[in-house]
């Protein structure tokens, strides 16, 4: 699965973020976006050195500040199950179109559905069946 | 293995990766190398932002078995690090 969306999946999950500074922030992840900025609540700041903390009750960080994420391990059991229910819906979808009648379909088609939900991170670079 | 700017080298099984080379890694650990003794330090899973990455390669687990490098404890190789980084700044002061 891609990185941003598991990303998406770890929301209202704790994690770890590090930022190009050093600075890390433990906290509750309460939504990301496609640029990796993040907006996280009840975060313990710390300074790149390890030795000044902050306590702040939400914060929003910037994804171009980011060295990397920290997520909990339960996380990709859960990103398991989001595909699984991913795949339902998509196939839901697909069978609801089908049934609307070949003459209305022909401009649309199904190949333009099929390839819709799996691309929405990565063109070139989609070789991933994490 | 990812080699990250700040010099971090974290092992881990990729599971994905998109366009901007941000990278998910899973069972990571934290690999400090001093001398020829090296320590790891378990970090579960990783995302890491593209930009930060300067290398990643595949190991080879045959060549990992006749590595010259102790294992040491991470205890130890904190220490042996810390010495590291002073003995570097002492040098860089006296330039």
């Amino acid at each position: 699965m891609l990185p941003l969306s598991l990303l998406h999946t770890a929301a209202g999950h704790p994690l770890l973020v590090e930022l190009k500074n050093g600075e890390t922030f433990n906290g509750h992840l309460v939504n990301c976006d496609n640029w990796m900025n993040l907006t996280l609540r009840e975060v313990i700041q710390t300074s790149p050195d390890g030795d000044r903390f902050w306590r702040l009750p939400e914060c929003y960080i910037r994804g171009n500040t980011i060295k990397y994420l920290n997520v909990p391990e339960e996380i990709v059991d859960m990103v398991k199950e989001e595909e699984i229910k991913a795949r339902q819906a998509r196939r839901g979808r697909e069978n609801g179109y089908n049934n609307r009648g070949r003459g209305q379909n022909r401009g649309r088609g199904g190949q333009n559905y099929r390839g819709g939900g799996g691309q929405r991170g990565g063109g070139p670079a989609s070789g991933n069946r994490a | 293995m990812v080699v990250l700017r700040d010099g971090r080298k974290l092992i881990g099984t990729l599971r994905s990766f998109d366009q901007f080379a941000n990278l998910v890694l899973q069972d990571t650990i934290e690999r400090i190398y001093v001398g020829n003794c090296y320590g790891d330090i378990p970090r579960g899973i990783f995302l890491i932002r593209g930009e930060n990455v300067v290398l990643l390669g595949e190991i080879d687990l045959d060549k990992e078995e006749r590595t010259n490098l102790r294992e040491i404890p991470v205890e130890e190789v904190l220490v042996a690090q810390r010495e590291e980084m002073e003995a570097k700044q002492r040098l860089e002061k006296i330039r």
